[in-house]
């Protein structure tokens, strides 16, 4: 056998922890994501510390935090410097044959360094993100079974749990117990067709033939229908590791680069707000000789920025300081006890100017210009007792919500200094999609 | 539908499949060409694709 894993990292875009069976859902959307998870190590606090898929993503292969690699917005100026550490292009450098099955390398050119094969079905698409997994999956799969002759590194970006929902007609009938997702007198998602996206969704994809689907449920059901086929879609790559001989020393690393909000905070199927349902992030490791301790559940907080420096790690790769975040490796094979972050502090800057700052009992989130929902610039939630972050208490805990808001912005200061910046990214950027939005509503 | 909290990931779970006969009110949407061509063009003016 080969001394080095191969990899398969793959992110779910848009994918919500807390609706695979390994997270405690109720219903079956991912019996293989759960028997990876079951055979793996699973993190329970996994969080993404920039929001959305441009952000999330570049954290995730740079290892840094998004006020230091800069790409604080999706589809913002800021440009990812060469420079950046980018583990593509340190493992190919390592003599990994690399290769993305993926599509952002069409949104921002950083996405495709370091990779010798880009595989882009979606071509075949108007648009991109319609590529199924399936259409993915038959290049992936076809790619490991005759290309690799060493150590491979292959990177998959699914978009099928992202919106627009679509999935397979075979797929009807699951997930949905109502009796009429059409019925023109539910004005449930109404709101949502004064955001660009709802009314995009209501323009095209919610269009049936038996009229506009207007109850949130249904909609809700062909996402969760979306996690089923993608979670199909996992069975079938290992299959094929099992065929090739592959899978004892392959990583599969399966996470999300946010979540989505379903209609949480008034968010409808969208992944911005910094609320758990779209910052904390799945996440499940399989190597079975990685010698991981198969079964456990990591509680600790990790970032996405510490997924890097683990793979570099498993690869007996050295780690670049450039990197910030911290391998937890030795936690996935259970020989040093959980431990991670004692906060996570996270941004978004697309649809939203915003700030947040986590612990283990409260999150902060800070407002760097007023939202279009009427949120108030500050908001405080004890998660504790408000799981859910229903119930803002800023108000009602001003000296808590000033301390933790002066750790933010301390740490920021630290931050910028330590970076040799002066302007706070966030604030630079600003809600780089807002006016759209505003101009919709108008 | 099932609603009861289940085990995870044990090989004894078996997950349901979708209904033989999808009932009819199920509308199952589609994404048509020009509905592909408007997402992305509408995507495009908000600066998320290219």
């Amino acid at each position: 056998m080969q001394e080095k894993p191969n990899i398969i990292l793959i992110t779910a875009d848009s994918l919500r922890a807390n609706h695979l069976g390994c997270y405690q859902y109720p219903l079956p959307t991912s019996p293989h994501i759960d028997k990876l998870a079951c055979e793996g190590v699973l993190c329970e606090n996994m969080f993404a510390p920039g929001i959305p898929t441009q952000p999330s993503h570049t954290t995730i292969f740079t290892g840094q935090h998004p006020v230091t690699h800069g790409v604080v917005a999706h589809g913002g100026k800021a440009r990812l410097t060469r420079g950046s550490p980018w583990l593509p292009e340190i493992l190919y450098e390592e003599g990994y044959t690399t290769c993305a099955v993926d599509t952002l390398f069409r949104e921002r050119i950083w996405f495709g360094r370091g990779y010798e094969y880009i595989l882009d079905p979606s071509l075949r698409h108007m648009f991109y993100a319609s590529v199924t997994q399936e259409e993915l999956n038959d290049r992936a799969i076809h790619w490991i079974k005759t290309v690799p002759k060493g150590p491979f590194f292959m990177f998959i970006h699914y978009w099928d749990v992202h919106y627009p929902y679509v999935p397979p007609e075979r797929m009807r009938g699951l997930f949905y117990d109502g009796n009429n997702p059409t019925d023109p007198d539910n004005h449930e998602l109404d709101e949502w067709w004064h955001h660009p996206i709802g009314a995009m969704a209501r323009d095209t994809w919610l269009r049936t033939s038996n009229g506009l689907i207007r109850d949130p449920r249904y909609v809700t059901a062909l996402y969760d229908r979306e996690i089923r086929y993608l979670d199909e879609g996992m069975a079938a790559l290992r299959e094929t590791l099992e065929q090739q001989g592959m899978a004892e020393n392959t990583i599969i690393w399966l996470l999300a680069d946010h979540g989505e909000s379903m209609t949480d905070h008034r968010i409808c199927y969208d992944h911005y707000g910094l609320y758990d349902c779209t910052v904390r992030v799945p996440t499940v490791v399989h190597w079975p000789a990685g010698k991981l301790k198969a079964g456990s559940r990591l509680a600790p907080f990790r970032q996405l920025s510490d997924v890097a420096p683990t793979l570099l790690e498993a690869t007996g790769t050295l780690i670049p300081e450039e990197v910030e975040g911290r391998s937890f490796l030795q936690q996935l094979q259970g020989q040093e006890e959980p431990s991670g972050y004692d906060r996570v502090i996270g941004l978004e800057s697309t649809w939203q100017a915003k700030y947040y700052l986590r612990n283990s009992r409260y999150k902060f989130i800070l407002a760097r210009q007023p939202d279009l929902l009427g949120n108030p610039d500050r908001e405080l939630y004890d998660l504790a007792a408000d799981p859910g972050e229903d119930h803002n208490i800023a108000a009602a805990e001003p000296q808590l919500a000033a301390a933790m808001e002066t750790e933010l912005e301390g740490w920021l200061a630290d931050k910028l200094q330590a970076l040799g910046k002066t302007k706070d990214p966030v604030k630079e950027e600003g809600a780089v999609a807002e006016s759209i939005w505003a101009g919709h509503r108008s | 539908m099932e609603q009861t909290p289940r085990k995870e990931g044990s090989d004894d779970i078996v997950a349901p499949e979708p209904p033989a006969a999808p009932p009819p009110e199920d509308p199952a949407p589609a994404m048509r060409p020009e509905d592909e061509a408007l997402v992305a063009e509408r995507l495009r003016e908000l600066g998320y694709i290219e």
